[in-house]
């Protein structure tokens, strides 16, 4: 154990060393639960999931397992609608999250104009929020069932009734329409934060060069929101890069297939289907996509930190 | 500036060192590995005496809403020294639930409900004690199809406590309307699947919200028999059942039938499995076909219906769906002898317990037991009566297990989605090719 | 206060909805704001009418409900006969008054240690100075932000190993970590005058004294903020109790609701008032801390 010599130091400079320990001593203290949650509740999951996943077992977890190495990625990458599952989830959210991202900034910038009772018509857009996701799948997938509603409305329209969920055409599009009515008044708020950050007096800037509404917004909002927009939109790609509920209780990931995305598929995979090991490869090769954005998140959220 | 004495950073660094090792360290851990033998101790049988000890037994059933209060009361009363703890999961969670549980090698449960097609899974995985010891002698107490249903490879894995048979129902007041005659009651005179067709457009023509109902749609534990009918297989074959045999002419034949129903409109698509008994109890539906558990449900509505045993394919063989659950016990069970005495007092004493105590009647799959479940007061309607007759004939003559395989949940998943997707329209060929594909997938892990 | 408002008050972004929108020059009421105007209502009443349409439902009997779905009238918002029958059957006779009290013990359980352990850290990290603080923040945030789905089968299995099975700990515990309050917290500790701090150690306070007395009742609005989000993701939780929880008595309320949905699915009566009730619990909670703590700010640590 080193011990600082003492001697002949000046005073100060002993405070401050005993300062400096002091502070070593209760930032561990201090940071020990957060650690230690980190550890239990990431660190050591992922290990599992890793560990898991480089064995080979028969369902059920009873008999022993033997060691296989990339054998299970290399079963789900050469299954077809292994692949089919990837591609499919991938272009989901290469849609939905810039879809759901343009019209939250669409109803931002709708809601931070002069409108009367503004306010009240921004907490409609935002009720759905606060529903809780079970009970929105349920309500629309009621309203959604080919004797539901919508059909009901479409017909009074001069439409024709739609199969919804029942179509492979149609059930994905019915989801993301279903994802978007839930969230997007959640991003919507923060870009009206976003938007009421924006100094007034480029606007004004702008009203001198007699710019019209459309250069304003692509020449002075757009670059001015770069931030809480990239943000948002790798945020809202997060949760829903592992969006489970609406597969789980309207469509267990049909039909014929067409709802199938990465989370459900390795939650079948794993309960449905007993399969622990092939299903934690499922579960890695999702959290490494996943730490790919967080870590893009992440550094988007602390350019926030530098002062302007 | 940053003056870092030597402890802190050497703390820091085997901080660091401890937390990796500890992540190592957990994540391999599991809770089991407590040094109990690991198939079990083998060589128990069921005692003469009872034993004192509590089991652990995990249902499906509710100890309040599916009246089981009264079923764990009457054991108690036999059985004093043995003491029940009951807890129910619903039917979703029941094989993960086992999966884990019984995993853990810690005897929780000691025993479980065990739905038939899937014990042969449960077997082969390691999930349930071999019976055959104990139980083999109880083989003619049971329906043959029932007690097969928990045979595999010869041994006995799980005894039987329930059955199941499918009937067809009809509303009589929505066929009177359409001017349809009555289908008659008896085994001989089966009606065909074609002429309940045409019956049941006439129905829904003549007003009837639906022409058709089916108890379960889209689950193969009600559509099995179809394929069957006309000289299918029950769904796969080969050595341990485990190649796929759902794409023969037989059954793109019956697909293509049970597609064609909706398509014209017969019977409704969207509409879930639970919403169909309602939906005929409310008097909406010309014909339903569902099992014996509807009875008590129609003698408590207005509906005035009729009864008539389950429609064959012209020219096919009957053949009617079984099977319900099963006991099985866990290989790991610290008090198997108990948990025999409870399964056999479930199932085979004085014709069941289960069956015997149970206010709600339930088809029972011991002969004795079907005498007993014959004469609930629900039998006792002049359209009751009818029934009893047909479901007695149907569980010992036309019934026929749904396959056994191994790979039974990964069978029974696949096929359900195509059967789903045949009904919301797609090409029955093309729908089963697919789901046999991708069934060959899943079932690569048990070569 | 040089720190950008951007994270916190994305992060707050309940308050925001009380806020005036932005000061623009003011408009000659054109008919650009009746069209705008007009386009509010409409998106407004689009997006609220589903909810509106659960919330009549929760009142009605399911048989009207069913029988109002098609063909469209105005029956479908308008009721004929309202009952409290759903409410009164969820609540008496189900399960799921058993499921919303497992639900707040796990919220609150959850609130009041993973406030604590996130003000903890964020104090630390905001406050004290030593080396690697910067990758410990990032590493802390980075991995709590990693979202829960992604590792909660895995994680469940641990838990399952660890005996955590079924155990109300087991659905406590992963509410703790959340990235996002750590985030917000340090975010606020930060814009906090060290000289408090400074002036609180000349009295004597330790550590342990100066974050819960001194920082906690300056930091109001941040502590909402963070016990909000922490709440609402255990209250919303789905995903953990389905795999954690196999035993009916222990679910949690949106389980509850979904696993009722799946028997009966014909009693949508029942769906919704569950729906609604499921939701009010939060709005309620957003609206009374808001009344609460939302005056607490630095500016009163001034004085």
């Amino acid at each position: 154990m080193a011990s600082p010599t003492v001697t002949s130091e000046p005073v100060a400079a002993r405070r401050r060393r005993v300062g400096r320990r002091h502070e070593a001593f209760w930032a561990v203290v201090f940071l020990t639960p957060a650690i230690a949650a980190l550890v239990v509740l990431r660190v050591v999951p992922t290990v599992g999931a890793i560990i898991t996943s480089v064995y080979k077992a028969f369902p059920g977890g009873i008999i022993p397992a033997t060691y296989t190495g990339a054998g299970n990625y290399e079963s789900l990458f050469s299954d077809p609608n292994f692949v089919d599952t990837i591609l499919r989830t991938l272009v989901f959210n290469l849609i939905i999250n810039p879809l759901q991202i343009a019209l939250a900034l669409l109803l931002a910038v709708l809601f931070v104009q002069r409108i009367p009772l503004v306010g009240a018509w921004r907490t409609l857009v935002f009720v759905p929020v606060t529903v809780p996701i079970v009970g929105s799948c349920i309500a629309w997938g009621a309203a959604l069932n080919p004797n539901g509603p919508i059909n009901a409305l479409l017909s009074a329209l001069g439409g024709n009734p739609q199969p919804f969920l029942t179509s492979p055409d149609q059930a994905l599009a019915c989801i993301i329409v279903l994802a978007s009515w839930i969230g997007i008044g959640y991003w919507m708020l923060f870009l009206i934060s976003g938007l009421q950050a924006i100094p007034e007096d480029l606007y004004d800037a702008a009203k001198i060069d007699r710019a019209g509404p459309f250069r304003t917004f692509f020449h002075i909002t757009i670059p001015m929101l770069r931030r809480p927009l990239l943000f948002v939109l790798v945020a809202d790609t997060v949760a829903n890069f592992v969006l489970f509920v609406p597969v789980q209780l309207l469509t267990q990931g049909g039909p014929q297939g067409s709802t199938t995305l990465l989370m459900f598929d390795a939650y079948r995979t794993t309960y449905g289907y007993g399969s622990r090991n092939l299903g934690a490869a499922e579960v890695v090769i999702l959290t490494l996509i996943m730490i790919f954005f967080v870590l893009l998140q992440f550094r988007l959220l602390r350019e926030e930190k530098t002062p302007r | 500036m940053t003056y870092i004495p030597q402890m802190t950073r050497r703390r820091v660094l085997a901080g660091f060192a401890a937390t990796t090792a500890a992540a190592l360290v957990l994540s391999g851990c599991s809770g089991g590995d407590d040094g109990s033998s690991s198939s079990g101790d083998s060589g128990w049988s069921v005692p003469s005496t009872d034993p004192t000890a509590t089991i652990k037994v995990l249902s499906i059933l509710d100890l309040k809403t599916a009246h089981m209060q009264e079923v764990i009361d009457a054991f108690q009363k036999a059985h004093p020294t043995i003491k029940i703890d009951y807890q129910s999961v619903a039917f979703d969670a029941l094989n993960s639930t086992i999966d884990a549980r019984v995993a853990n090698k810690g005897g929780d449960p000691d025993v479980y409900w065990a739905d038939q097609p899937r014990i042969s899974a449960l077997a082969a995985r390691g999930e349930a004690e071999d019976l055959t010891a104990a139980f083999a002698s109880y083989k003619d107490k049971f329906d043959p199809t029932a007690y097969d249903a928990g045979v595999y490879q010869d041994k006995v894995w799980a005894l039987p406590i329930a059955n199941s048979t499918q009937l067809l129902y009809y509303n009589k007041a929505l066929l009177k309307k359409a001017g349809i005659p009555f289908p008659s009651a008896s085994v001989d005179q089966r009606m065909t699947w074609e002429q309940l067709t045409k019956d049941a457009a006439k129905a829904k023509a003549a007003g009837a919200q639906y022409g058709m109902l089916f108890g379960q749609f889209d689950r193969y534990y009600q559509l099995e028999p179809l394929p069957v009918q006309l000289g299918g297989s029950v769904g796969a074959t080969g050595d341990k059942n485990l190649t796929p045999d759902f794409t023969s002419e037989q059954w793109v034949k019956a697909f293509t039938w049970y597609g064609d129903l909706f398509k014209q409109g017969i019977a409704p698509r969207g509409m879930k499995p639970e919403e169909s008994d309602p939906a005929f109890v409310a008097g909406r539906a010309a014909y339903t076909v569902e099992g014996p558990w509807l009875i008590p449900q129609l003698g408590e509505s207005k509906v005035d219906w009729g009864i008539a045993p389950q429609p064959v394919f012209q020219g096919g063989k009957p053949t009617t769906p079984t099977g319900s659950w099963s006991l099985a016990m866990n290989p790991f069970s610290k008090q198997k002898e108990a948990a025999a005495i409870f399964m056999k007092w479930m199932s085979i004493d004085e014709g069941g317990g289960y069956i015997k105590y149970r206010s709600d009647p339930e088809l029972a799959a011991s002969t004795e037991g079907k005498k007993i479940y014959f004469q609930k007061s629900v039998f006792s309607s002049p359209e009751g009566k009818k029934a009893a007759p047909i479901i007695d004939y149907e569980t010992s003559h036309t019934a026929v297990n749904r396959v056994q395989t191994i790979g039974y949940i990964e069978f029974e998943t696949i096929l359900n989605q195509a059967f789903a997707d045949i009904r919301n329209g797609a090409d029955a060929k093309t729908a089963l090719d697919n789901a046999s594909t991708q069934l060959a997938t899943a079932w690569k892990k048990y070569e | 206060m040089t720190v950008t408002p951007h994270a916190t008050e994305a992060a707050g972004a309940f308050t925001a909805v009380a806020r005036p929108p932005v000061n623009k020059p003011p408009r000659r009421r054109s008919t650009s704001t009746v069209v705008l105007t007009a386009v509010s209502v409409i998106v407004g009443l689009g997006f609220v009418l589903p909810a509106v349409w659960i919330f009549i439902g929760s009142f009605r009997p399911n048989l009207e409900i069913l029988t109002t779905m098609s063909p469209l009238s105005w029956h479908l918002i308008i009721p004929s006969e309202l009952t409290l029958e759903n409410y009164s059957r969820l609540l008496f006779d189900s399960g799921f008054a058993r499921a919303l009290l497992n639900s707040f013990i796990v919220c609150i359980a959850s609130v009041a240690l993973g406030l604590a352990m996130s003000a903890m850290a964020a104090y630390a990290l905001a406050v004290f100075h030593f080396p690697g603080r910067n990758l410990i923040f990032a590493v802390i945030v980075i991995s709590f932000m990693v979202p829960f789905e992604a590792i909660a089968i895995p994680l469940a299995q641990q838990f399952t190993d660890w005996g955590l099975g079924n155990t109300m700990v087991g659905l406590i515990l992963p509410g703790l970590g959340n990235g996002l309050a750590i985030f917000n917290l340090r975010q606020y500790f930060l814009g906090i005058p060290q000289s408090y701090r400074e002036a609180a150690m000349l009295d004597g306070a330790s550590e342990p004294r100066i974050l819960f007395s001194l920082y906690a009742r300056l930091s109001g609005p941040a502590l909402t903020n963070s016990a909000l989000l922490i709440f609402l993701g255990q209250w919303t939780a789905f995903l953990w109790p389905l795999l954690i929880v196999s035993d009916n008595s222990l679910q949690l309320a949106p389980v509850a609701l979904a696993s009722t949905f799946g028997e009966h699915a014909a009693d949508y009566g029942q769906n919704f008032a569950g729906t609604i009730v499921l939701t009010l619990v939060p709005a309620i909670s957003i609206f009374v801390l808001q009344r609460f703590f939302g005056r607490l700010s630095i500016e009163s640590g001034e004085k």
